[in-house]
């Protein structure tokens, strides 16, 4: 498609591997990707579970987080796209990790007892999308659920107008024991986020498409990769953890855990 | 690339990303801007190819997102210098 458009191949193969050369990844590490949407958004973005693996497999990547696109589906409720999300992952057993995608402003108990029955390990919400608040009374419900099935939350924390950080310091209160992945590093807040959560080990930021000051300004035992594919690529999302790496000095302990093994001690191993 | 030329760098090319999302069509003179800007850096190759993709076929979605990914790797490769710079700054302040 790009060589169509008369791109020059050969020169986007260069840059691409320059990025991934930018991270040097530690002997044994495994990188898992906690942000990926699959199916078909209503901004016209898509992703294939096929064609995610076969960017896996180009990118060294041993398993992505997937949830549905911003596709509710004529019920409103996620429920089919969740379904499709659930075959995804059986077509791709260890590969794909299912996490359902919530409208907390619906009723969700049937959604997520159903997500749960499909094997899903986790919830995506996204507060703009959806148009709710984080520490409003019907997130928090769904917050604690998911908590009390012993899964995190992921929640769009990226472009968006409102302030972020009283909102989730006003979430964590009420549901202390929940286990948030702030997407984007938590840009469209970062600030005040990180003040707001520093003193929870249980709020992670992901990566995908962060503001690199924000990333280097985190302790790396608070960052898990995430590309946002399909608005981001693996390409792209790993030259900015190499260089993150690269500015703050991370080790390669550190580094091993913001690739993957950060993500894996709260969903637990993957592998076919 | 000095401090000043990081800075310059940054700023046109967080345009450029910005405009790339938006699709605006001010996002091909941004990036060509910024790859001038960047000429001799590690920022460079990123955002010139962004640059003539967008110039090329700017209305196609794939070339947009193919430049959207160049652009921020360029940014970031701009922004790691300025953020390094700012650490010498510091410590030249407080050692």
């Amino acid at each position: 498609m790009l060589a169509a458009a008369g791109a020059d191949i050969g020169v986007l193969r260069e840059i691409e591997a320059w990025a991934r050369r930018a991270v040097v990844v530690p002997d044994g590490a495994q990188i898992v990707d906690a942000h990926v949407h699959l199916g078909i958004d209503r901004d016209g973005h898509a992703l294939a579970a096929a064609d995610l693996v076969a960017d896996m497999d180009a990118n060294g990547i041993a398993a992505s987080v997937a949830f549905p696109a911003d596709e509710p589906g004529t019920d409103g409720d996620f429920r089919e796209a969740n379904r499709r999300v659930a075959d995804a992952a059986a077509a791709y057993p260890g590969r794909i990790i299912p996490f359902c995608r919530i409208d907390p402003t619906r009723p969700t108990g049937q959604v997520l007892a159903d997500a749960d029955a499909l094997g899903a390990r986790g919830i995506k919400l996204h507060p703009v999308a959806q148009r709710f608040r984080p520490e409003g009374d019907e997130c928090v419900s769904v917050v604690r659920e998911a908590t009390d099935r012993g899964w995190p939350v992921l929640f769009h924390a990226g472009f968006g107008a409102r302030p972020l950080g009283d909102a989730f310091a006003r979430l964590i209160d009420q549901v202390p024991d929940a286990r948030l992945i702030l997407a984007h590093g938590g840009r469209g807040d970062h600030r005040a986020l990180a003040a707001a959560t520093a003193g929870h080990p249980g709020v992670l930021f992901d990566s995908s498409i962060a503001a690199l000051p924000d990333l280097v300004t985190l302790a790396p035992e608070r960052i898990v990769f995430g590309s946002d594919r399909p608005y981001g690529d693996h390409a792209q999302a790993l030259h900015l953890v190499g260089v993150a790496a690269r500015v703050a000095g991370w080790d390669d302990t550190a580094l091993r855990g913001v690739l993957g093994e950060t993500l894996l001690q709260w969903i637990g191993p993957v592998g076919s | 690339m000095n401090r000043a030329d990081a800075i310059r760098v940054v700023a046109l090319a967080a345009q450029a990303e910005m405009a790339l999302v938006r699709r605006d069509e001010v996002s091909g003179a941004l990036l060509a801007q910024a790859a001038r800007a960047a000429e001799g850096t590690s920022a460079a190759a990123a955002l010139a190819e962004a640059g003539r993709l967008m110039r090329a076929a700017p209305e196609r979605e794939a070339v947009r997102q193919a430049a959207l990914s160049l652009c921020r790797m360029g940014l970031r490769e701009a922004e790691a210098v300025t953020l390094a710079s700012s650490e010498r700054a510091e410590s030249s302040r407080n050692p």
